[in-house]
Order: C-alpha cells, then sequence, then structure tokens
C-alpha cells in the first residue's frame, strides 16, 4: 500500500513532490501502521480519506502551479489565499470572443451596405474573404481560435513558472562591496 | 485582515504548533484530539496546508535534535503567532456575541 502511495505522489508538481514526497510517505507509512489491526470499515475510510484528499490536493498543486491561484477549487482556498504576482484572465477568451464577434457583425454590416450600392464599388473581393463567410461558421472558427491561443498561452505560463523565472524577482540583490 | 477567517483545518494546525514544534505525523494526531475525533486530515490536506503556511511564512522548519529522513518538524513563526491570535480575538468575539444573543432570545 505504500507502494501505491509512492506511485500517487507522481500525480504532484515535480517540485513540490521533491520537497515534500519523503515526508508524506513517512507521515503516511506511520498512519497506515497504526490502522493495522483495526476493523475493515475504518482503514476502508482511511484508505479512502488518504487517496480523495491525494488527488484533490495534487489538482490544487497542478492548478496553483499553472494559475497562480487555485481555479479547480477556489472555495477551498478563498479564506486563506496567497498573494499571486500574476494571474492568467480567465475572461480573456470569452472577452476576445465578444470583441471578435463584434468585428464580423461590422464586417457583415459593411459588406451588405457595398452590396446595396453595385454601381460604386467595383466587385474586386478575394476568393476568400471575411465578409462572405456566414455568421456562425465564422463564430465558431473564431472561437476556437480563441481557445486555442487562451490554451497556448496557459502552456507557456506554466513552462515559464516550472522554468522559475518567476522567482527571479524574489531573489535578493547582490551585496555591495 | 484579508487573510481571515480561516479554514478550519488551517486553524487546527496552527493551534497545534502554538503549543510546540511537531512533525506531520504529530499534527495530524493533535488536530484529531483536538477535534474530539471529528477532524482527521488526510496527508495531502496536512501538506498542501504546510506548504501553503511555509510560503506565507506563518510557519518555518524547524530541525528537532532527533530528526530524520522523512520526520520534518515545523514551528510557528512571529507572523503566524501574531494571526493566529487575531483569529482567536476574531472567534472569542464572534461567541460573546451568539452567547449574548442566544441568552436575549432565552433559547
Amino acid at each position: 500500500m505504500l507502494s501505491l502511495y509512492r506511485c500517487l505522489l507522481y500525480l504532484y508538481p515535480a517540485p513540490y513532490r521533491y520537497e515534500y514526497g519523503d515526508e508524506m510517505a513517512g507521515v503516511f507509512r506511520d498512519v497506515l501502521s497504526e490502522t493495522r489491526g483495526k476493523g475493515l470499515l475504518p482503514r476502508a475510510a482511511f484508505f479512502l480519506r488518504e487517496f480523495t484528499g491525494l488527488l484533490h490536493a495534487a489538482l490544487e498543486e497542478h492548478s496553483r502551479t499553472i494559475a497562480g491561484s487555485n481555479l479547480l477549487f477556489p472555495s477551498s482556498s478563498r479564506r486563506f489565499t496567497m498573494r499571486s504576482e500574476f494571474r492568467f484572465p480567465k475572461a480573456t477568451p470569452v472577452l476576445m470572443t465578444i470583441i471578435l464577434a463584434g468585428v464580423i457583425l461590422t464586417i457583415e454590416k459593411a459588406t451588405a451596405i457595398r452590396e446595396s450600392l453595385p454601381l460604386a464599388y467595383p466587385q474586386q473581393l478575394p476568393p476568400i474573404h471575411p465578409g462572405r463567410l456566414t455568421f456562425f461558421p465564422a463564430m465558431a472558427v473564431i472561437l476556437l481560435l480563441a481557445y486555442a491561443a487562451a490554451v497556448i498561452g496557459c502552456a507557456v505560463l506554466f513552462a515559464l513558472r516550472r522554468s522559475g523565472v518567476h522567482r527571479l524577482s524574489e531573489m535578493p540583490a547582490a551585496p555591495r562591496k | 485582515m484579508d487573510v481571515l477567517p480561516l479554514t478550519e483545518p488551517v486553524l487546527l494546525i496552527l493551534l497545534s504548533l502554538a503549543e510546540q514544534p511537531r512533525h506531520g505525523y504529530s499534527i495530524l494526531k493533535d488536530v484529531e484530539e483536538m477535534s474530539d475525533g471529528r477532524v482527521t486530515l488526510s496527508t495531502g490536506t496536512l501538506y498542501g496546508a504546510l506548504r501553503r503556511l511555509l510560503e506565507d511564512g506563518w510557519i518555518e522548519r524547524y530541525e528537532e535534535e532527533d530528526s530524520s529522513r522523512g520526520r520534518q518538524a515545523y514551528r510557528l513563526t512571529p507572523a503566524g503567532r501574531r494571526n493566529l491570535q487575531l483569529e482567536a480575538s476574531r472567534l472569542k468575539h464572534l461567541a460573546r456575541v451568539a452567547n449574548l444573543r442566544v441568552a436575549r432570545k432565552g433559547l
């Protein structure tokens, strides 16, 4: 069972596992030895509590590593939150979608006005033109692009945080001679 | 103070460390004893809270004389003790208000 617990520790981010993995395994071993000799129900309750707690905490740590705050379980850290120097705006993809939807609607409107005046503007449209797209397929494309951009942005931030570059600002300045 | 009120697991962990420096297993048992068996922390919950408390400077690592690999002890810092006192004052005030209102209504 201890081996299984050690395997489950790999659900945590590597820095966390390196720093606390041995301690956590040691505490688990101590509590596990205490449950020996107890009935089936107490042991089952112990395993359920430990493994669900571990899964929950691992998800929290990954969420905190990526976004600097507990996005998955905000209520669990609501009253004890750490100050984060940077948070990726969760509303960014939604706002981007709304702005781009407005742009698309404007293009649609401009196209409709132009088509109502065929003699004033010559028909020189390229084969693929945003104004030719219908609204809903265009919205779907824009939505996909917006979320792809958000995923790429999150991945970049994740890589940066793992590199520890955000801790450069916390390093003390070199003493003056 | 924007870090108050504290969650119950954090409060119990701080109370446990307020008495003396402890390692993880000792904190688990002390929390269970303080809560009369009502609160049983998992190792994941415990070390998640310890990590946040360490990063916020409320607790620090403590080297025991008989420390071995895997049994790291922790203790409160002055900042942690101060925040714990603030929380205790808040709870004391709340309890006083609750007792007064309950007594007033004759419940």
